[in-house]
C-alpha cells in the first residue's frame, strides 16, 4: 500500500510553540494580533561583551518541565522541540497507542543545533584549560538530537530526518514531512523545527556579519522594522515551532480537529550569492508551490513574509511577490511576523507556519509592526502597525529563504 | 573524609532528586533507574572529586557496591 506514486491529502492536526512572545499557541497568536514585540535587551552574563545587545529571547526554563536526569541529555534546543511537540500532540488529541508508530516520523529543522553545548565544550577546553569534556556532550551538541528526542517522547518508530538549511530548515522539515505522508512512506509526522542560538559565541559571529539590526532609540523593543525606510537589520530570536501532520482521511476517521491543509510545498536553491538573494530563486519557490497545490497567484488570500528587515531580502522578496503574483501582488496582504518575535533561524518558518494556520483559522491577520514609513521600494500591502481582520481567507503562502541559498514555501488551505 | 560510598550516594541523590537514604550499596544502577549513560556521567564526576581516572574497560559495574570497589581500587593503585 506504500508506494511512492501514492498521493494522499495532508493536514494539521495539531501545534504547539515556544517562542519571545509566548508559549503556547493561543498567547503566540494573541501577542500577534495586538502587535507585542518580544525584544528585549538580552538576559544574559555575557550583556557587556557584546556590541548587539538585544535579541528575541523565549521565557522558557527547563527545570520547569524536565526532571534533572532528562535536563543532563537535553540541550536547550532539545527542550524547546520536545516542549513543542508535547503540545502539539496534545492539541491534536493522539492516541500513540492507536497508530501505527512504524508509519509515524518526525522531521525537525534546526540551524545550529545544540549550541549551548557546543559553545560550553570549548569554554572548558580553551577558556578553562579543562583536559577533557563531559560525557554528553557530543549527546546534546549534534545536529540530529531534537528530532531524536520528539521521536523517543513518542515512540516514532519511522523516519527521523533533521534539515539544517539555516533560515528555511523548518519549512523544509514541514515540506518534506507533507511530501513523505502524501506520497505514503508515513502516516503521522511531527514536523517543525527549534533553534537556541543565543550563546555568547553565536552572536559574536552573527555581530560579524554586520546584518543584526541597531537598537530603535525611542524603544528597542521597536527595533526589528521589516520593509521599514529605516530598518537596520534582523534581530536573533529563538524558539521552537511543532505541527502534528496527519494524512486526511485518517484524521477525519478518528474526529481530530483539522487546523489546514498543506495544499503546496516548493523548495529551489538560489545560487547566485552565499547570502544574498535573487529574485529569480526566490520567485521560482513561490511558484512551484503554487504549481503544487494546484492553485492561481489570485487564490492566495494572505502571505507570510519571510521579511527579515534587511535590506537585501526586504527588496528581493517584495521584488519577487510582484513577479509571481503580477498585478494581483498589490492586492494580498503581505506581512512579517518577525518585527514581534525576531527571527528564529531554524525555527522561524515553523513559527511563521503556525501564525499562517491560525490567520486562517481566526479570519485575522498579524500585522507588520514597527512600520511607519515602508522603504518607497518596498511598496506592497504590508498590514502596517495594526491587526486585521479578513473574511475571506482560504490559502495563505509562508515564504522562508536562507543563507546558503535554500528556499521553502509552504501553501496552507482552508479544509 | 567522606567514604567513596557516600560520594556516590550524593551524587545520585543530586542527580536523581531522590533521598539520600534509598541509596543503598546493594541497589543496582538499573533499580535505581540509571542507564549506561547515567553511569559514565557518575565516573566523569568521581574521577573529578577523586583524582583518578578509570579505564574504560572497567566502567561495566551492576550495584553501587561494585562502583564502590572499582574506585577504591582505583584510588589505591593510582596514589602509589
Amino acid at each position: 500500500m506504500t508506494t511512492s506514486s501514492m498521493t494522499r491529502r495532508v493536514v494539521v492536526t495539531g501545534m504547539g510553540v515556544v517562542s519571545p512572545v509566548g508559549n503556547n499557541i493561543d498567547t503566540f497568536f494573541s501577542s500577534l494580533i495586538e502587535g507585542r514585540s518580544g525584544i528585549k535587551r538580552i538576559e544574559a552574563p555575557f550583556i557587556d561583551q557584546l556590541d548587539v545587545k538585544i535579541a528575541a529571547q523565549a521565557h522558557f526554563k527547563g527545570e520547569d518541565h524536565f526532571t534533572k536526569q532528562e535536563l543532563a541529555l537535553l540541550d536547550r534546543v532539545s527542550q524547546f522541540a520536545v516542549f513543542a511537540a508535547r503540545q502539539a500532540s496534545q492539541d491534536a488529541k493522539m492516541d500513540f497507542t492507536k497508530i501505527d508508530l512504524k508509519r509515524a516520523s518526525s522531521f525537525i529543522g534546526t540551524g545550529m543545533g545544540g549550541a549551548s553545548a557546543t559553545e560550553e565544550g570549548y569554554h572548558r577546553l580553551y577558556r578553562e584549560n579543562a583536559n577533557r569534556l563531559k560525557p554528553f556532550t557530543v549527546l546534546n551538541a549534534m545536529n540530529g538530537a531534537a528530532g531524536s528526542h520528539v521521536a523517543m517522547q513518542y515512540q516514532l518508530l519511522g523516519s527521523n530526518l533533521t534539515y539544517s538549511t539555516a533560515c528555511s530548515s523548518s519549512n523544509i522539515a514541514i515540506g518534506e514531512a507533507y511530501r513523505n505522508i502524501k506520497h505514503g512512506y508515513s502516516d503521522v509526522a511531527f514536523a517543525g523545527g527549534s533553534e537556541a542560538l543565543l550563546t555568547f559565541g553565536t552572536i559574536k559571529a552573527w555581530e560579524a556579519l554586520r546584518t543584526l539590526a541597531d537598537e530603535d532609540a525611542s524603544d528597542l523593543s521597536r527595533s526589528s522594522k521589516p520593509f521599514s525606510l529605516n530598518r537596520s537589520g534582523l534581530v536573533l530570536g529563538e524558539g521552537s515551532g511543532m505541527l502534528v501532520l496527519e494524512e486526511m482521511d485518517a484524521a477525519i476517521k478518528r474526529g481530530a480537529h483539522i487546523y489546514a491543509e498543506i495544499k503546496g510545498y516548493g523548495t529551489m536553491n538560489d545560487v547566485y550569492h552565499i547570502t544574498q538573494p535573487s529574485v529569480d530563486g526566490q520567485s521560482q519557490a513561490m511558484l512551484s508551490a503554487l504549481h503544487d497545490a494546484n492553485l492561481k497567484p489570485q487564490d492566495i488570500h494572505y502571505i507570510n513574509a519571510h521579511g527579515t528587515a534587511t535590506k537585501y531580502n526586504d527588496l528581493m522578496e517584495t521584488q519577487s511577490i510582484k513577479k509571481v503574483f503580477a498585478e494581483e501582488a498589490y492586492k494580498i496582504p503581505v506581512s512579517s511576523t518577525k518585527s514581534m518575535h525576531g527571527h528564529l533561524m531554524g525555527a522561524t518558518g515553523a513559527v511563521e507556519s503556525i501564525a499562517s494556520i491560525l490567520a486562517i483559522h481566526h479570519k485575522k491577520l498579524p500585522p507588520t509592526m514597527h512600520l511607519d514609513q515602508a522603504d518607497p521600494e518596498c511598496d506592497l500591502d504590508y498590514v502596517p502597525n495594526e491587526a486585521r481582520e479578513i473574511s475571506n481567507i482560504d490559502h495563505v503562502m509562508c515564504n522562508t529563504f536562507a543563507f546558503g541559498g535554500t528556499g521553502g514555501v509552504l501553501i496552507f488551505g482552508r479544509v | 573524609m567522606e567514604s567513596t560510598f557516600e560520594l556516590i550516594q550524593q551524587s545520585i541523590a543530586k542527580k536523581l532528586e531522590i533521598d539520600i537514604t534509598t541509596i543503598k550499596p546493594e541497589s543496582t544502577l538499573e533499580e535505581l533507574g540509571l542507564d549506561s549513560l547515567d553511569t559514565f556521567d557518575l565516573i566523569f564526576e568521581a574521577e573529578d572529586k577523586l583524582g583518578i581516572k578509570v579505564p574504560n574497560d572497567e566502567v561495566a559495574v551492576k550495584t553501587i557496591q561494585d562502583m564502590v570497589s572499582l574506585l577504591d581500587k582505583l584510588i589505591q593503585e593510582q596514589k602509589k
